[in-house]
């Protein structure tokens, strides 16, 4: 292993890698992992309080306080009284294709990154675009299932189940929907020549933050839609 | 990795983690991923309830979770500093503390809705 002194890599290392911390870390990784931390605490805190929310939103429910019955039409209500929790609601196999396409996604980030790494523009290009598009059908499929959950009679102001949903889910879609933003910038990016090889800790960059909303979804998608 | 005599980074040097998986072993952890999903799915629809069905898929999970942390996020390849792995405790610490806290707080709440 050589320095950078006689390195031939050494110039793009040094433009990408060139502001370092004292822990011999790049600043743009550190910022990044730091970032993501606190996104774990955000999410951490929607989490906790979706699931305590929907507990006591069952309970009540279930010992049939007047209250949070009203604030469901009758039919859902019987059903979720029923059933003893929200599962009804939830359409588990179209969840899990979204699940799917997510994960799907994550593969085809890292094969970006591998990509741009190896200096194989054509196929960073392809896998970016495909991220984007996945993430953009994963939204899409987000928008019908509020849209159904409206129409059944989930609102964001009805009731504390409703409010911790939408609030958990809809972060969650808010931040995948960023993710997209900076894939198409990176695409635009790269068509114009701007995303080398020397570039490729910024492709890493938006990486970790995709795949950190893949992880969001993989603790929601238990949490939240398996386990009623 | 770094020249010891130096200190100096080395062009190869990800912060630690310059080895980072093959194409192969990120499909294969895809495949894995696909797989435990599936499985997740099933088993939601076994009929069992309480802790027979939740500990199994609160364990896949955990498995999901750090197969993306590990190998697509690189968490695996991280870094030994400060008697630890950096970015893994720097990403792991804010959700722990989070749900800590707010886990804390909510169960000192009496909800009147």
């Amino acid at each position: 292993m050589t320095d950078l002194a006689v390195d031939d890599t050494a110039p793009a290392v040094a433009h990408d890698e060139g502001h370092r911390t004292s822990l011999n870390l790049s600043n743009m990784k550190l910022a990044m992992w730091l970032f993501l931390g606190s996104e774990a605490l955000l999410f951490g805190a929607l989490i906790s309080t979706y699931l305590l929310s929907k507990a006591n939103f069952i309970g009540e429910l279930v010992s049939g306080n007047p209250r949070v019955l009203d604030t469901l039409p009758d039919a859902l209500a019987k059903e979720f009284v029923e059933a003893g929790s929200v599962e009804p609601i939830f359409d588990i196999p179209f969840t899990s294709a979204s699940s799917f396409i997510l994960l799907m996604s994550s593969l085809t980030m890292v094969l970006a990154h591998k990509a741009v790494s190896e200096g194989d523009y054509k196929n960073t290009r392809v896998w970016l675009g495909a991220t984007a598009a996945l993430g953009s059908t994963f939204i899409a499929g987000q928008v019908y299932e509020f849209t159904v959950f409206f129409r059944e009679g989930i609102t964001y102001d009805g009731n504390l189940f409703g409010s911790a949903f939408y609030t958990l889910t809809g972060f969650h879609g808010i931040h995948v929907t960023g993710g997209i933003l900076m894939l198409v910038s990176l695409l635009i990016l790269s068509f114009r020549g701007k995303l080398q090889k020397d570039r490729a800790e910024t492709v890493e960059l938006v990486g970790l933050y995709w795949h950190f909303v893949d992880i969001v979804w993989v603790l929601i998608f238990t949490i939240v839609y398996l386990i009623p | 990795m770094t020249d010891t005599a130096t200190n100096v980074p080395t062009a190869h040097d990800h912060d630690g983690d310059a080895h980072h998986p093959t194409e192969r072993q990120y499909w294969m952890v895809f495949a894995a991923l696909v797989v435990l999903t599936a499985l997740e799915v099933a088993w939601s629809f076994i009929g069992l309830d309480g802790i027979a069905l939740a500990a199994p898929l609160l364990i896949m999970m955990v498995i999901k979770f750090l197969l993306v942390a590990g190998v697509f996020m690189h968490l695996y390849f991280d870094m030994k500093i400060l008697n630890g792995r950096l970015f893994t405790w720097m990403f792991v610490a804010g959700m722990v503390l989070a749900m800590a806290v707010y886990a804390v707080v909510f169960s000192t709440f009496e909800f009147n809705i």
